[in-house]
C-alpha cells in the first residue's frame, strides 16, 4: 500500500492550521485511492504534539524529536526528514507552504532524487506521480504541472483545502535520530521580532491590511483597532513595509506571504498585481480606497470609495455594536 | 574572493499574457533579468564595494538570446558572464537547471553563490537549495539582509516566525529576496563597459547530464486564466453611511463577522 506523508508545522507547540489542511487533502486521496494517510512531526515536543494530530486521523504519526529543532535549522531539518523518508518510504510527502519548508524543499528534492512541486493550489495522484495546479506569473495563470516518480514532494498554498477532524485510532511512532551539533552548517545568531503570541498572519480568519493610505500613526491605530475587534492580524502593502512602518514579515504579496483568509480588509491599497498575487484567494474582500478607480476595486467584494479615516470610525463602531448583539 | 551570481531572463509579469490551447504566449521582446536576481546582483555590488571581492561573475542557463540579461548585469556592474546556452525553445525544471548549475560550479571557482530566491515567473523558489544540495553547502534562502565580516556572510532571513540571523561559512550558497535593496538601474558608462566584460560560454550538449524526456522530474501541461475574480458592490457617498451598510452586510450577506 502505497503511503501519503504529511509533515505537520508546529510553532510553539501550536498546530499550524494549513499543515492541517494538508492532511485532511491526503486523508480523502488515500481514502479515494485505497492508501494510508500518515502524519510526521519533527518538534522538541515531538510526542506532545502527536496527541493533538490524533483528532485529524492519520494511520501512523512518526515522530522524531531533538531539541535541535526548537528554531528553524535547515541542516538538521534536512537530516531528519531524509532519516523518515527512508524509513517510511512515501509515494508523496506534502508540507504546509511556509518560510521553513520553502527553504528545505528543493535541498530535500535534491538529496532525495524526487521531484518536487512548489506552492500547489490544488493536487491529486496520477499512476506514477502527483498532478497539481499552481499560480504563477505573479498567480495571473494557473499551471497545470505533473510530476513523475517517488516520491514527489509538495508544498500547499494555506487556504487551498478545508480541515477535517476524522476520527481513528493513530498509531504513534518514535524514528530514533541523533544530531551532532558540530554537524551544523550555519549558525543560528538571534531570531528577531519573533511574532510570539500574535496572530501568524497566514493562518488567520481575518486580515486588515494597511497600504499607503494609512501611513500615518492615526491610520496605523485605525488598522490595529479594526484587527483587534475582529481578532485578526494585521498585513501590510509593500510600500508601509520598505519605509520601515510596518515588519517585513507582514508583508502581502508575491514577494510576502501568501494569505486565504475568510476576510480580507485592504485598507489604502491601491491592488498592484504584486499584492494582489498574494491575497486574491480571500474568501470576501473588502476594499477602502478613496480612488474609485483603485484597481483594488476590481476583485473587491465590497468597495468603500472613500477616506479611511473618515470610513474607519463608523465602520469600526458598526461592527463593535454587530459583535455587541451577536 | 569571488562571488557568483546565478541570473536567469524571465518574462515580463506587467507584459500581456495570452494563452492560446494551453500555451503560453508571450512578447518575447518583454524578456527582463529576474527581479530576484537583480537583487542578488545589487547585493553582491554592495558587498564587492565595502570588502575585497575580486570578482562578481554572473551565470545564466538560456538560449542565445538570453544573452541580453547577462550584458544588463554586467552594465549593473558584474565584472564578468558566464553563458550556459540551451536550444531555443526548451526550458527545463528546477531540477534540471540545478544540475547544469551544479555541474558548472564543480569545475569553477567561488567562494559564494548568490541567487534570486525564485523566478518571477514560475515562483517556485527550488533551484537555489537543490544547487546547495548538490554542491553540500551551506545555504541560507530568501535572504533581506547581508553583511559580510572577515570574509564570513551574515544573513538575515525572512522565516516563519521572525528574521533568523544566520552565518553562513564560506564556501556557501545564499538565495536573495527582492526586499533587500533596490538595484540600480545602470548607467550609460556602465552600459558602454559591458560590451567589453568577457562572456564565457558553455554549451549545454557538452556538460555530462541527462536531459532527456524521462530524466526531467516535473512537466508543465498546460496553462489556463486563472478565473477572474469579479468586482462585487462599489459604495460611494457619505463615509459615515456607506461604512455602515458594508459593516452590516459583512455580517447578514457575507457572514464573515
Amino acid at each position: 500500500m502505497s503511503t501519503l506523508l504529511t509533515y505537520i508545522s508546529v510553532n510553539d507547540g501550536k498546530l499550524k492550521r494549513s499543515s492541517l489542511e494538508v492532511l485532511s487533502r491526503c486523508n480523502e486521496l488515500a481514502e479515494e485511492h485505497g492508501h494510508q494517510s500518515d502524519a510526521l512531526i519533527i518538534d522538541p515536543n515531538a510526542s506532545e504534539v502527536a496527541e493533538k494530530v490524533k483528532a485529524y486521523g492519520p494511520s501512523t504519526i512518526y515522530t522524531i524529536e531533538d531539541p535541535i529543532f526548537k528554531n528553524h535549522l535547515n541542516t538538521p531539518l534536512l537530516k531528519a526528514l531524509a532519516t523518515a523518508v527512508d524509513q517510511v518510504n512515501p509515494d508523496v510527502l506534502a508540507f504546509a507552504s511556509t518560510e521553513s519548508s520553502k527553504d528545505i524543499l528543493g535541498a530535500l528534492a535534491a538529496n532525495q532524487n524526487a521531484a518536487a512541486l512548489a506552492d500547489v493550489s490544488e493536487f491529486d495522484l496520477t499512476n506514477d506521480g502527483v498532478k497539481a495546479k499552481r499560480p504563477v506569473m505573479a498567480a495571473k495563470i494557473i499551471s497545470s504541472v505533473e510530476s513523475a516518480g517517488y516520491p514527489t514532494i509538495l508544498t500547499v498554498r494555506s487556504g487551498s483545502y478545508d480541515v477535517v477532524e476524522k476520527s481513528g485510532d493513530s498509531e504513534i511512532k518514535e524514528i530514533p535520530f541523533s544530531f551532532d551539533e558540530g554537524d551544523l552548517k550555519i549558525t543560528l545568531k538571534e531570531i528577531i521580532g519573533a511574532t510570539g503570541d500574535k496572530i501568524d498572519l497566514s493562518e488567520a480568519e481575518t486580515v486588515v491590511a494597511a497600504g499607503r493610505g494609512a501611513k500615518d500613526e492615526e491610520g496605523q491605530k485605525l488598522v490595529e483597532e479594526l484587527a483587534s475587534l475582529l481578532n485578526g492580524a494585521i498585513g501590510a502593502s509593500r510600500a508601509l513595509t520598505e519605509a520601515g512602518i510596518y515588519d517585513p514579515s507582514l508583508q502581502i504579496g508575491q514577494t510576502g506571504k501568501v494569505v486565504s483568509p475568510q476576510l480580507y480588509i485592504a485598507v489604502g491599497i491601491s491592488g498592484a498585481i504584486q499584492h494582489v498575487a498574494g491575497m486574491a484567494n480571500s474568501k470576501v474582500i473588502v476594499a477602502i480606497n478613496k480612488d474609485p478607480d483603485a484597481p483594488i476595486f476590481d476583485i473587491a467584494d465590497y468597495g468603500i470609495v472613500g477616506d479611511l479615516y473618515k470610513v474607519l470610525p463608523p465602520f469600526i463602531e458598526e461592527l463593535k455594536k454587530i459583535k455587541g448583539n451577536s | 574572493m569571488k562571488i557568483s551570481v546565478c541570473i536567469k531572463q524571465v518574462p515580463d509579469v506587467n507584459a500581456p499574457i495570452q494563452i492560446k490551447e494551453g500555451r503560453l504566449i508571450q512578447d518575447s521582446d518583454r524578456n527582463i533579468l529576474n527581479a530576484y536576481d537583480a537583487s542578488a546582483v545589487e547585493a553582491a555590488l554592495v558587498l564587492q564595494e565595502e570588502h575585497e571581492i575580486d570578482e562578481i561573475e554572473v551565470v545564466l542557463i538560456g538560449p542565445e538570446k538570453a544573452k541580453e540579461t547577462i550584458r544588463k548585469a554586467l552594465a549593473m556592474g558584474a565584472d564578468k558572464g558566464t553563458h550556459i546556452i540551451t536550444e531555443d525553445g526548451i526550458s527545463y525544471d528546477s531540477f534540471a537547471y540545478a544540475q547544469l548549475l551544479a555541474a558548472y560550479f564543480k569545475e569553477n571557482e567561488y567562494d559564494y553563490i548568490f541567487c534570486g530566491k525564485q523566478s518571477q515567473d514560475t515562483d517556485s523558489g527550488l533551484t537555489g537549495s537543490m544547487l546547495a544540495e548538490f554542491l553540500s553547502l551551506p545555504y541560507s534562502t530568501n535572504a533581506v539582509g547581508l553583511e559580510m565580516a572577515d570574509g564570513t556572510l551574515t544573513v538575515k532571513r525572512q522565516g516563519d516566525a521572525g528574521q533568523e540571523v544566520i552565518e553562513v561559512p564560506s564556501p556557501g550558497l545564499v538565495t536573495c529576496s527582492n526586499d533587500m535593496n533596490d538595484p540600480r538601474i545602470p548607467s550609460l558608462k556602465g552600459i558602454m563597459q559591458s560590451k567589453r566584460k568577457p562572456v564565457d560560454t558553455v554549451s549545454v550538449s557538452d556538460m555530462d547530464i541527462d536531459l532527456s524526456d524521462e530524466s526531467i522530474k516535473t512537466k508543465i501541461t498546460s496553462y489556463e486564466e486563472k478565473p477572474e475574480r469579479k468586482a462585487g458592490e462599489k459604495f460611494e457617498g457619505e463615509p459615515d453611511e456607506i461604512a455602515r451598510k458594508v459593516a452590516q452586510l459583512l455580517d447578514t450577506e457575507a457572514n464573515v463577522i
